[in-house]
């Protein structure tokens, strides 16, 4: 009993980061196709005097990626209806030239102006329409959204990583004497940690395992359950093999610096 | 013949210098000798020992053990340093969660010595120190007597090159002091052991030549 609730201390905690940082993977994997739809869906409407080419657009700000000219005669078409040829001519010669211009990322507000100012700096550009507003609040939601979840997983990392830091404690107390003793009698520190290490590297193993079991189960069987469309959608980024050898990596890392702290807090001798 | 341990003006203190256990202290051992270490209570016996093992630095002066300077020793020479030496403690400093056997194995286990050896030389000390059939029992469940015992057994198992023994026959009756006794002369007759043995009682019957210091006042003298 005591020996299972010895390894739950440190199994429960180091699960928590893992699970953050799986966490942390999936929702960086699934807002990057989120905001790849966001990019995809938006563009500015810019109105120039002169015809544009997509190298010059380019030229005026690096982060537009495509552009696509609106028909001037489907524009013109609904005025000029029972007008006279030689009119309409006119009227076409008179007008703008009208763009849909698209962008390489889903930029912030601050760039969002800035790349309306690099526009409307150019003579020939009349006017820039960035349909700020929308595109200021969904960013905002999706900000925001994003930040809480990293301060969440960053919470529960720090509370994990001081738990984990107090069940060292207890095993340095429970290891002290036997590693006192093996270094009196010249155990170099390998030997002398070898137990410690056995029993971390375990519980690594173990707590990544159970955190790819909870994620293998969410993507198998509850996501296409759930009913959830942004869910279902995404159900490949849920979990990756990849994010094993992540997880493992992490894991490792965790046990090796809480392994060394007891060891080397553990070594001199005093009575 | 060649100095196993030598100290010249050894100074020891506690609490970073402020506590002066040991003064000025000049001494030479040399090679397969016999030294009886006495004084009273907390003069400093074992906080001298603590120091030829390399685990309390020296504050003033020299001590050279096996050639090497303990002021100026790194973790690698004083780990092999150490495992040349067979340490007793007045406190036995068993491993509790280790069976009797497993703590005498620790310096041959640490020496890298086979399964077999370690096996086979555990029962022969085991059975010198009278503790044969306790052999899986663990420290705990022994009387004081017999955990010092195991803790002589663990000391002498790998047949160091010096013995340093804090009080090894204090909770021991005549007759198994005698038993201890007579390995450590056997081990510094037959295999040239240097050992040093810090007592209260020097015993009545002891076949050796032997030294004699007295640790007093912060000085160690020698008895003539
Ligand atoms: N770790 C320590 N920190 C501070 N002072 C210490 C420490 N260990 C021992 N002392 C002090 O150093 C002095 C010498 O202690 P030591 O244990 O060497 O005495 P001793 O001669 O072995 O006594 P005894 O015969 O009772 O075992 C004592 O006054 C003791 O209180
Ligand atoms: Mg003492």
């Amino acid at each position: 009993m005591k020996f299972i609730k010895n390894h739950l201390m440190f199994i429960l905690p180091l699960m928590a980061i893992l699970l953050g940082i799986e966490f942390y993977l999936v929702f960086d994997r699934t807002t990057n196709s989120y905001e790849k739809g966001l990019k995809e869906g938006y563009t500015m409407f810019v109105v120039s005097k002169k015809p544009m080419t997509l190298s010059a657009f380019k030229a005026l700000n690096t982060h537009i990626e495509s552009f696509e000219a609106i028909k001037r005669k489907d524009v013109v078409s609904d005025i000029v209806k029972g007008i006279s040829k030689n009119n309409e001519k006119a009227i076409l010669k008179a007008l703008p030239f009208f763009y849909n211009v698209g962008l390489d990322a889903y930029v912030n507000t601050v760039e969002l102006d800035k790349i309306k100012a690099d526009l409307e700096a150019n003579a020939d550009i009349e006017r820039v329409e960035t349909f700020g507003n929308s595109y200021r609040s969904a960013y905002k939601l999706f900000a925001f959204i994003k930040f809480t979840l990293k301060l969440f997983i960053g919470f529960m990392g720090i509370v994990s990583l001081f738990l984990i830091i107090k069940q060292m404690e207890i095993w340095k107390y429970a290891h002290k004497q036997r590693m006192q003793v093996m270094e009196i009698f010249g155990a170099p520190l390998m030997l002398r940690s070898g137990v410690l290490f056995k029993v971390a590297v375990t519980d690594a193993i173990v707590a990544t395992l159970i955190t790819a079991m909870i994620f293998l189960y969410i993507k198998f069987e509850w996501a296409a359950k759930s009913g959830i469309d942004i869910i279902v959608k995404n159900k490949e980024n849920l979990f990756r093999m990849s994010d094993m050898g992540i997880l493992l990596g992490a894991a490792l890392v965790i046990v090796i610096i809480a392994v060394y702290s007891v060891v080397f807090s553990s070594s001199g001798v005093d009575e | 013949m060649s100095n196993v341990i030598s100290a010249s003006q050894l100074t020891l203190a506690y609490d970073n210098g402020k506590k002066e256990i040991i003064k000025n202290a000049n001494f030479s051992i040399r090679k397969g000798e016999f030294v009886f270490i006495t004084g009273p209570s907390g003069s400093g016996k074992s906080t001298l020992l603590k120091a030829l093992y390399g685990a309390l630095k020296p504050t003033g002066g020299n001590l050279i053990v096996g050639g090497l300077d303990l002021a100026n020793i790194t973790t690698g020479k004083l780990q092999e340093l150490r495992t040349h030496m067979g340490i007793i403690f007045q406190d036995y400093k068993l491993v509790n969660e280790w069976t009797v056997a497993k703590n005498v194995i620790l310096p041959l286990m640490i020496a890298g010595y086979s399964v077999d050896v370690q096996h086979t030389q555990a029962q022969r000390l085991l059975k010198h120190v009278k503790l044969s059939e306790h052999s899986d029992r663990y420290p705990l469940e022994l009387s004081g007597g017999e955990q010092q015992r195991v803790g002589v057994a663990r000391a002498l198992a790998k047949n160091p090159v010096v013995i340093l023994a804090d009080e090894p026959t204090g909770n021991l009756d005549d007759y198994s002091s005698n038993v201890i006794w007579d390995l450590m002369e056997n081990a510094c007759q037959q295999l040239e052991t240097t050992v040093l043995v810090v007592t209260h009682k020097i015993p009545t019957i002891f076949s050796l030549p032997y030294r004699h210091f007295i640790i007093e006042s912060k000085g160690v003298y020698e008895v003539h």
